[in-house]
């Protein structure tokens, strides 16, 4: 290691193997001008004369000898230099040709950088990653950005240029749909935040004026249908632009300004418009508008909820007047079928033009529970209602008719709270249909017990249940008494008995009459014979709920049947042996309660075309000094006269407040069952809790009195089934 | 696809450096649009072609012909003489390296893998950890430095964060490397600024640039930490670090991604250890964060499922702490959650494995006695630095197959009862210290010299 001179060589050496590795710099200078060139050719749509895989090959060098950069750089420059003179081009085209020029040279660009990234691909894969620049294509949609959208002469004349073309569609022009699909293309291909920034949000803005302008202008001057249709049409075209130029993503924004401007800014005026808003819609069933109310309205806030509550309070209203307007009372039946025909009509609204939306339904059914229990006479009338379907109504009705009107009067039935009284009256007119043989159809009956089982339980029908035994029993006791004795009657009078099980029955205990003779006999016949097969039951007759078939001649030997009560019956017979008799006489021969004698004489004597007797004085009502005759000149076409007792279908105001009064006394067990089973489960409770518990278990029959519940409170603490605390005066305790 | 510039029906001739070439325009199409030869024959190239002329390449036709074949076959044969770099190479200036790397070797398989490099280390210090790029590569963490290397296993520049220690490292895709690194002792600037060194980063693996930092703000105060473990979320694009602060600030960072901004943190709840753990790991099926602190870094084994919804809650843990501690005791020291997601896999320093069910609390581990299994009964010490160096045994899953390191082998078991199915010894690296499963390659981190052994699957036979 002695001399400066060998370590100095070494040192020139290792310079030398430096310059050895660099590439001339001119050998890159002479690449990049080839490659400058091409792109130039290629945006002169001159491609034709250039050879691929020699620039492809001259890229690669560049790179591979380290002038990625270069390379890079003078790409960018290039196309930069070239988008600044397309956008004078663009810049200088003429009113409408400016959105033809400006797609076509987004064609043209795109068609250049596909091929210019061609020869760049090598650039792409290699130089772009590691040293973190955009890869080619990307480069060219962001300065494509960057010079021509954002330039200051494009920017605002290209947004112009769109929204007027769209505002002239709104206004009925055609436009060049293919344009505009291509130009909203290009902004989306430039990213979404251009598209969203430099279209969308304007667009959305002069949307939102045209419409809030338009439908001001509608609402002045059109009726709701009307209004309607033209929202629902603003609609389908503002989605079908999307379909047509838009991106997918602008449906939702575009929907939703149409809706607020056209709906939910007018909604309650809608809703409420005078002649032709909801109510009216809904009182002359116009489906279709009411249809297109519901799809509009689904679609806004709130909308839904509108027309419900607006829905609702018309029913309450309609319906508080039907059930309270005296002159509708009049006619149970018609008074039921209102209501039916009142549901059948917006069951079908809510299925048509709702399309069976559950809230709209949930609505009804609480409007309707509302106002029918806003009569306490509505069991009463729904109860008659069956009463006049099962009797007559149903002749010649199919099964399946009869199982849709039952049907339909279940869900009358489950609206009403009172259900108890409503039960009450049913046994009432069931055990008058059955006695009276006036049932139509069995099965009908039975269809509609088990109807009522299913939506109440056993307990509500068993005695309705029990009817059915009695009224079958007593035919085959009949069936067997007739057997065993036919020798024992001989030619008396046929009996026809039906066995009432006591409490099964709505029967008022009332003394039975005296019957005649004839009758008494076969009377006692079959009381020995029942008992003597039934020991230790105990008959009474119910002679106030019989009927008998009588023939009677008369004057000039004419012969008619008569269908007559019981009561009818003896007084009747009595005029066997005597021609006259009066008001006393009768009453004391044959001791039936003078409010039915009376009813029952007025029947025979007063009603035109049947007045198989005569009374004196005559006139319209029964006194106790008149005097009755047998009319001779009685005459009638019919061989079977029906004498008919006068009563009133409908009960009468007294007789409403017994039926209500014995419901009243019905439910005092009841709601002390209540109560016992909910103490002896909980042992202490306070008074308000009680009063939930047992409303909330009685609610299936009907609705208590909180004060009934108290009385009944009050009543079991008498008899010491419960306690006051003695600290908290407002617990009571269990005695067990 | 070019119209023109086709020999007779579909035909095309090529002049590869002097070497003529016939072949069809639906052969180079396969190769793709986006490649050279793609984009040669496309329409907008050969608007004035003569359609009988040749097309001239000005490269090497050995290489050419190897990646024709290729083209034509789908299969990679490299004959005798062609030396792999150089047709890479070529196949780089083609557009055709991803399918070379596609053709090279089969679907991972671990039964099937066969050593394909043994990669020797050069950094001293011990390596901690071994983890696959999706794409074939891998990056090796030892000291301060990550070594990075291609999937040709040539190495490219190393990574630092600050040269300080690193814990962890993470490939977010094939460009992108995350680094969890500990903060050096010493550096007291505990007032953030990410002086303390530390943290977690995110470098390009290509170039080894720090792209930008993860930083950690406690009550918006931005703090120095220390990271351990790292995991990636991919449907959410999230990232999650074990943290652990100067001021007791333990917990679970989670970041996007993308940005780098702190998107939550999971402050270690009491009978938790969360802020040094061993291994994270995201179960998508649940939605969960399993948090693995393990023996010996810590006196006991916590397994911890973080749920990171609305209410931040932790929905499953298991520790054997307040076990009766003896030497004898089998220690979890490593965790894996099976790719069912319904139950976790540890195993102790004897290698046996054991199983937890992750879909009850409070359940004991079900110990698998298969320590014989390895044909040696090995005495391992507690303490670390006993005699022979050795390695703690790790766990992974991957392809419905469960893979355990036990000294210097990895078993394979396979199937529902985890049977072992195949064993691999490699290259004579002494222990192994890491490894990891990615870019359908197994890469095994040995504890000598810190070479790293390559396992691969070989492309499906011909017949």
């Amino acid at each position: 290691m002695s001399g400066g001179g060998p370590p100095r060589k070494r040192n020139f050496k290792i310079e030398a193997f430096k310059h050895r590795v660099e590439l001339d710099p001119k050998y890159a200078e002479r690449t990049w001008k080839v490659l400058e060139h091409a792109i130039h050719e290629i945006y002169n749509h001159n491609a034709s004369g250039l050879s691929f895989e020699e620039l492809y090959r001259s890229a690669y060098n560049m790179v591979l000898h380290k002038y990625g950069e270069k390379l890079y750089d003078g790409l960018k420059n290039t196309m930069t230099w070239r988008l600044k003179e397309i956008s004078k081009s663009i810049e200088a085209a003429q009113g409408g040709l400016f959105l033809e020029e400006l797609n076509a040279k987004w064609m043209d660009h795109n068609k250049a950088l596909q091929m210019i990234r061609d020869i760049l691909m090598y650039m792409d894969r290699t130089y772009v990653p590691t040293s973190h620049r955009t890869p080619v294509h990307e480069l060219g949609l962001n300065l494509w950005r960057d010079h021509i959208i954002h330039s200051p002469m494009i920017h605002s004349r290209l947004l112009d240029t769109l929204l007027d073309l769209i505002h002239r569609e709104r206004m009925g022009e055609v436009i060049n749909r293919g344009l505009m699909r291509s130009i909203t293309k290009m902004l989306m291909d430039l990213g979404p935040a251009v598209y969203q920034d430099d279209f969308e949000k304007p667009f959305l803005e002069v949307s939102a004026s045209f419409y809030s302008g338009e439908s001001q202008e509608f609402i002045e001057c059109c009726d709701c249908g009307n209004y309607l249709k033209k929202a629902e049409r603003r609609l389908n075209e503002e989605m079908e632009r999307v379909s047509h130029y838009l991106d997918a993503g602008s449906e939702a924004k575009i929907t939703s300004v149409v809706e607020k401007e056209m709906i939910a800014n007018h909604m309650h005026r809608l809703v409420h418009m005078e002649n032709s808003g909801l109510v009216n819609m809904l009182i002359d069933d116009k489906y279709e508008d009411l249809g297109r109310m519901y799809a509009l309205f689904r679609r806004v806030p709130d909308g839904l909820s509108t027309l419900r509550d607006v829905m609702t309070s018309y029913l309450r209203e309609t319906g508080k007047q039907l059930v309270t307007d005296p002159e509708r009372l009049k006619d149970p039946v018609e008074f039921v079928q209102r209501l039916l025909n009142e549901k059948d009509k917006h069951d079908k609204i809510i299925s048509v033009a709702f399309g069976n939306d559950k809230t709209f339904q949930n609505a009804l059914n609480s409007s309707f529970e509302y106002f029918i229990n806003l009569n306490n006479r509505s069991p009463e009338f729904i109860s008659l209602y069956v009463d006049d379907k099962l009797r007559k109504g149903l002749k010649g009705a199919t099964e399946e008719d009869v199982e849709v009107i039952l049907d339909k009067v279940m869900m009358l039935f489950r609206y009403l709270q009172e259900k108890d009284v409503f039960e009450k009256y049913y046994k009432q007119h069931l055990a008058k249909r059955l006695l009276s043989g006036k049932t139509v159809s069995d099965d009908a009956e039975r269809s509609m017990i088990v109807k009522l089982k299913t939506e109440c339980g056993y307990q509500f029908t068993s005695k309705l249940e029990g009817m059915f035994t009695d009224m079958k029993t007593s035919q085959d006791t009949m069936q067997d008494f007739y057997a065993k004795k036919a020798e024992e009657l001989g030619d008396g009078p046929t009996l026809d008995v039906h066995i009432l099980t006591t409490g099964s029955w709505p029967t008022q205990p009332s003394p039975p009459c005296n019957l005649p003779p004839e009758i008494l006999t076969v009377c006692e016949k079959f009381r020995a014979y029942y008992l003597g097969t039934h020991s230790g039951r105990r008959l009474t007759w119910q002679t106030n709920m019989g009927t008998a078939d009588i023939k009677a001649t008369f004057g000039k030997g004419q012969k008619h049947e008569l269908n007559v009560s019981t009561y009818q019956m003896c007084v009747l017979m009595l005029f066997n042996s005597a021609d006259g008799l009066t008001y006393k006489e009768i009453e004391q021969a044959t001791e039936i309660p003078a409010s039915d004698l009376k009813r029952c004489l007025q029947s025979l004597a007063c009603v035109k075309g049947k007045n198989v007797l005569r009374k004196e004085p005559m006139s319209k009502d029964i006194s106790e000094d008149d005097t009755f005759y047998f009319n001779d000149k009685f005459t009638s076409k019919l061989v079977k006269v029906k004498i008919g007792t006068v009563v009133a279908q409908k009960e009468s105001e007294p007789e409403k407040q017994e039926t209500r009064q014995r419901v009243e006394e019905d439910r005092k067990p009841q709601i002390e069952a209540a109560i016992v089973r909910i103490m002896k489960s909980r042992r202490v409770l306070d008074h308000n809790s009680i009063v939930s518990e047992v409303t909330k278990q009685l609610q299936a029959r009907f609705l208590p009195n909180p004060v009934v519940i108290k009385k009944r409170i009050e009543s079991l603490i008498e008899r010491e089934f419960l306690e006051r605390d003695k600290v908290d005066r407002k617990l009571y305790r269990y005695l067990a | 696809m070019g119209m023109a510039a086709k020999t007779g029906r579909g035909r095309v001739r090529l002049n590869v450096g002097g070497r003529v070439f016939e072949t069809t325009a639906d052969t180079l199409a396969s190769a793709g649009r986006d490649t050279m030869l793609g984009a040669m024959l496309d329409a907008s190239w050969n608007a004035g072609h003569d359609p009988d002329a040749e097309y001239f390449i000005d490269r090497d036709p050995a290489c050419f012909a190897v990646l024709l074949d290729l083209l034509r076959t789908g299969t990679l044969h490299l004959p005798p003489g062609l030396p792999e770099p150089t047709l890479c190479r070529e196949a780089l200036y083609y557009g055709l390296l991803d399918r070379v790397r596609a053709a090279r070797a089969g679907e991972f398989d671990g039964d099937r893998l066969r050593l394909a490099a043994s990669v020797p280390g050069r950094a001293p210090g011990d390596g901690t950890a071994v983890r696959a790029a999706p794409d074939g590569g891998c990056c090796v963490a030892h000291g301060g430095a990550v070594r990075v290397y291609n999937w040709l296993l040539e190495e490219r520049r190393p990574v630092y964060l600050d040269h300080a220690p690193v814990n962890d490292a993470a490939y977010l895709d094939a460009a992108t490397l995350l680094v969890a690194a500990r903060e050096r002792p010493g550096n007291r600037r505990s007032d953030g600024g990410g002086g303390g060194g530390g943290g977690v980063a995110a470098f390009s693996a290509l170039t080894g640039d720090l792209r930008h930092r993860f930083r950690v703000a406690h009550w918006r105060q931005p703090r120095s930490f220390t990271a351990g473990a790292l995991e990636l979320d991919a449907s959410s694009n999230r990232v999650f670090a074990s943290c652990k602060g100067r001021l007791n600030e333990y917990g679970v960072g989670v970041w996007d991604c993308a940005t780098g901004e702190q998107a939550d943190f999971f402050y270690e709840p009491p009978g938790c250890a969360l802020g040094d753990a061993d291994k994270l790991q995201w179960l998508d099926a649940t939605s969960t964060l399993m948090v693995a602190t393990m023996f010996p870094r810590t006196d006991a084994s916590f397994l911890t499922l973080l749920d990171f919804r609305d209410d931040k809650s932790v929905v499953w843990s298991w520790t054997d702490a307040g076990t009766p501690a003896s030497l004898e005791e089998k220690r979890a020291v490593h965790a894996v959650v099976l790719e069912d997601g319904r139950s976790v896999c540890v195993v102790n320093q004897y290698d046996d494995l054991g199983f937890l069910d992750l879909r009850k609390n409070a359940g004991g581990v079900r110990w698998s006695s298969r320590s014989k299994l390895a044909g040696k009964k090995k005495k391992v010490a507690a303490a670390r630095g006993y005699e022979e160096e050795t390695c703690y045994p790790k766990l992974a899953a991957h392809g419905g197959q469960l893979f355990a390191s036990t000294n210097d082998t990895i078993s394979v078991f396979s199937g529902p009862d985890h049977v072992l199915t195949s064993t691999l010894r490699g290259s004579g690296g002494g222990a192994i210290c890491d490894f990891s499963i990615g870019g359908d390659r197994l890469f095994a981190l040995h504890n000598e010299e810190n070479v790293f052994d390559v396992w691969e699957t070989p492309p499906p036979a011909i017949i």
